[in-house]
């Protein structure tokens, strides 16, 4: 059940938070040195692409994108650890605006795992 | 193909390091965020590619070769102190062009902030995480905490002696606040004991930490890290 809050929740991203696959957890079972994990650049890029696409204008600002990076890993995403909670915030943002909806975000991580698992 | 490629000569003794064996949520969340971004229109695979080569590349050294040159030739530090997006040129870092395509959203005005004997420099974004990428690479993650953001702006000589940086009354403490539109970065003073020394061994003690203000240079000291080697309590007896 999600819990009583003011702000909106998606399953689809509370379902990978309760998984926990976090870098800090796969470091520890896989005895792995790497501080950050291997996509934190490819999400960096990711977050500049469409800081440039949006700098100023919708459907998501690069000041939004911040801020709601801020206030989410400060109250819903607290148990992820950075660079997890960026991107899960990241996630939720978009998902807040319709820019993507849950049901394809669900099939899309469906696809990939399924693809990346071949 | 045979196995004779296995009798040159060059170590095979090392062991491979570990690496994680499992697909994470959070590496598939990541691709399906981009793909479908992607499929959107909000930018194409190859804008993707070339920021992500970017954020890879960047880091503090041409920020540090950028101070070395100030300290060892006086014409150059008037340039980086008026004009510093020219100075950065001389260093190899455009900011008009920094990717080579273009300019990330993050554009602005950049200014060099110099410390004196009475004054002492720190940068912060108090609204977001603002900083100058270009030339001091991705900040470090404390930059980017509210911690941070909120009690350097009010209680900076603190903040800084939780960084070990003690720093008497009689210099004064300028928080200088970045946004959307502007970076700085501080050119701290050159340190007592680096007398005669090239720019290559100065650029080495310039860390990161000193071009954001929460630590000042020291020869010998040419990585903020330093990590902590504990003996074992119970050694493994063989």
């Amino acid at each position: 059940m999600t819990k009583k809050t003011s702000v909106e929740t998606f399953e689809v991203l509370n379902n990978i938070v309760e998984r926990d696959q976090t870098w800090p957890v796969m470091t520890e079972r896989h005895g792995v040195e790497n501080p950050l994990p291997p996509w934190k650049t490819s999400l960096d890029g990711l977050c500049d692409a469409l800081d440039q696409t949006c700098n100023s204008k919708p459907p998501l600002t690069f000041k939004e994108r911040r801020d709601e990076e801020d206030e989410l890993s400060a109250s819903l995403y607290t148990s992820l650890p950075y660079p997890e909670n960026q991107l899960v915030a990241l996630a939720h943002s978009l998902l807040k605006r319709g820019v993507i909806d849950e049901t394809e975000l669900r099939e899309r991580l469906a696809l990939i795992r399924q693809r990346l698992e071949s | 193909m045979s196995n004779s490629h296995h009798d040159h000569d060059h170590d095979h003794d090392h062991a491979h390091k570990p690496m994680v064996d499992e697909i994470t949520d959070f590496e598939v969340l990541e691709i399906a965020l981009r793909e479908l971004c992607i499929e959107k229109g909000l930018f194409t695979a190859e804008e993707h590619r070339v920021f992500t080569e970017y954020a890879e590349q960047i880091g503090p050294t041409p920020a540090a070769r950028l101070v070395a040159k100030a300290w060892l030739d006086p014409q150059f530090k008037k340039l980086a102190l008026t004009d510093a997006i020219k100075a950065c040129k001389e260093v190899g870092v455009d900011w008009l062009h920094p990717t080579g395509f273009g300019a990330p959203s993050d554009f602005m005005a950049f200014k060099i902030l110099e410390n004196t004997p009475t004054l002492h420099h720190v940068i912060v974004c108090a609204l977001c995480s603002c900083y100058p990428r270009p030339i001091l690479g991705n900040s470090p993650e404390w930059y980017r905490t509210p911690n941070y953001r909120r009690r350097i702006v009010r209680w900076p000589r603190q903040v800084l002696s939780e960084f070990g940086l003690q720093l008497p009354d009689s210099i004064e403490v300028r928080v200088e606040d970045s946004n959307q539109k502007h970076r700085f970065m501080v050119m701290p003073m050159r340190p007592a004991g680096t007398e005669g020394w090239t720019e290559d061994q100065l650029a080495e003690i310039l860390t990161r930490d000193c071009l954001i203000g929460v630590a000042l240079p020291k020869p010998g000291v040419t990585n903020n890290v330093t990590p902590l080697v504990r003996e074992a309590i119970r050694p493994a007896s063989l």
